[in-house]
């Protein structure tokens, strides 16, 4: 099989992390829950990963890195936390169900989207400044879009948030481990990733970056304050309930080590050069519309397209049958789709690792060749 | 005689920790007595007397501030250090 789904979670990983899980496994129990070697030995775990991500996305302090099992639970706990009854929020206008849903269980939030076209980063600058009027209490970011692979100018966004004293998150789902993302240069109240994707690590992980504390999602024990009917208020333990996915730390861990061995710049060249390819190859077909960046820089490893004459789930079907794995429909992304015009039909979706090959994206567009 | 280095969370005091061990201290996290846990289960990092000063000098270089420091002396318990 050609796997070109990583957007959703990344299948090939280095081969570091389904052995860390497996260590995890046969010799790891409860971080925090006793001092025998296998308890302390999860502690550790956790710790290292703690560490290895607040050097990554420039965290300072590692408690400041909670595990999260995903990036919707992060966002779920970043949104609840930024977001009051009542108030005012601008959105990026890419922004996935993860966000918009939380979003919308807040009673009376009114939302402001940034509406601007695809892969202009200058006019969305230009707009969501306008956007940034006197009533407007907190920015959502999505740093690149799920659906298109359009990065967001992100530093620029910031900056204005910044100067405007607007507090903001990032959805950083997309990009974490693939761009810079510097929690200290942005000054973001949270940053929410998963650990499946970019990061390569197991599905069932992902991470909180939290410049102050939060309102826990959930409640429970924590190994800390025990007779304290409230959950603790110092971090990470204020957001972490119950035992810990250790073997999901475990492989994180060695996720992130694998990205700072190999690279992260490498890895963005090696997945835009594979994404153009792509790009340049179905624009070749007649019946395709593809979604592309014409300048560098601002696409990731993420490329939609869609054939007009035909439904996206049947092309993404009739992929599958010729072995190529990619996705189809609207992304759990409704509000990206309406800013690409795609909302009535979807598209299919394709997208890198830094697994992937030139050769399977020259076979991908042989199969696409063969369906037109 | 050991001292204990009281911390906020667990996460903390495995900093601690490790800041000791890499300036060639002998650190061990572990649970705090329940004298010095009145709301329950906190943790501390136990070393020896003798390196109380560079253990000092090592946190403070780390901007690893901590909780209190304890002795535990004979028949009356543990006692806060103010170093």
């Amino acid at each position: 099989m050609i796997y070109l789904d990583s957007a959703a979670t990344t299948l090939q990983k280095p081969p570091s992390v389904p052995q860390a899980v497996a260590q995890a496994l046969a010799t790891m129990t409860s971080p925090g829950r006793g001092n025998y070697g296998p308890a302390a030995r999860a502690s550790q775990t956790l710790l290292a990963c703690r560490e290895a991500a607040a050097e990554r996305f420039r965290v300072g302090q590692p408690e400041r890195v909670v595990l999260t099992f995903n990036a919707t639970h992060g966002l779920n706990i970043a949104v609840r936390s930024l977001i009051k009854p009542g108030q005012t929020v601008v959105l990026s206008g890419y922004e996935h169900n993860a966000v918009t849903r939380p979003l919308a269980m807040i009673p009376g939030v009114r939302v402001k989207l940034v509406k601007a076209p695809l892969f202009r980063p200058d006019l969305f600058l230009e707009e969501f400044e306008r956007q940034l009027t006197g009533e407007v209490d907190a920015a959502i970011f999505t740093h690149v879009s799920n659906v298109f692979g359009y990065a967001l100018p992100m530093e620029q966004a910031a900056a204005l948030c910044r100067r405007n004293g607007v507090p903001f998150l990032v959805d950083a789902s997309q990009s974490a481990g693939v761009l810079p993302v510097p929690m200290d240069g942005w000054g973001a109240e949270f940053i929410a990733m998963p650990g499946h994707k970019g990061l390569y690590g197991p599905q069932g992980t992902g991470l909180l970056l939290c410049r102050e504390s939060g309102t826990p999602l959930l409640a429970g024990g924590t190994g800390s304050l025990s007779r304290q009917a409230e959950m603790p208020p110092f971090l990470p333990d204020r957001l972490e309930a119950g035992t810990h996915n250790v073997p999901g730390a475990a492989g994180l861990l060695a996720g992130l080590r694998f990205l700072r061995k190999r690279g992260l710049e490498s890895i963005r060249r090696q997945e835009a050069a594979l994404i153009r390819q792509a790009a340049e190859g179905l624009s070749r077909l007649p019946e395709v519309q593809v979604y592309a960046a014409q300048g560098a820089g601002v696409q990731t490893g993420v490329l939609s397209f869609r054939m007009p004459q035909k439904d996206p789930g049947w092309v993404a079907e009739a992929l599958s049958r010729r072995g190529i794995a990619v996705r189809a429909g609207l992304h759990c992304a409704p509000l990206a789709h309406a800013a690409g015009g795609t909302e009535q039909t979807g598209t299919v979706r394709v997208s890198v690792s830094a697994f992937n090959t030139s050769r399977e994206i020259t076979a991908f567009l042989a199969a696409m060749q063969a369906l037109v | 005689m050991v001292y204990l280095i009281m911390c906020r969370s667990l996460t903390y005091a495995q900093r601690v920790a490790n800041a000791l061990e890499r300036g060639g201290i002998p650190a061990r996290v572990l649970r705090s007595p329940e004298e010095l846990s009145p709301a329950g289960c906190s943790y501390s990092v136990k070393i020896a007397q003798r390196n109380l000063a560079r253990a000092l000098t090592i946190l403070h270089g780390a901007r690893l501030p901590y909780l209190g420091i304890y002795v535990n002396s004979a028949g009356y318990g543990y006692q806060e250090v103010r170093p």
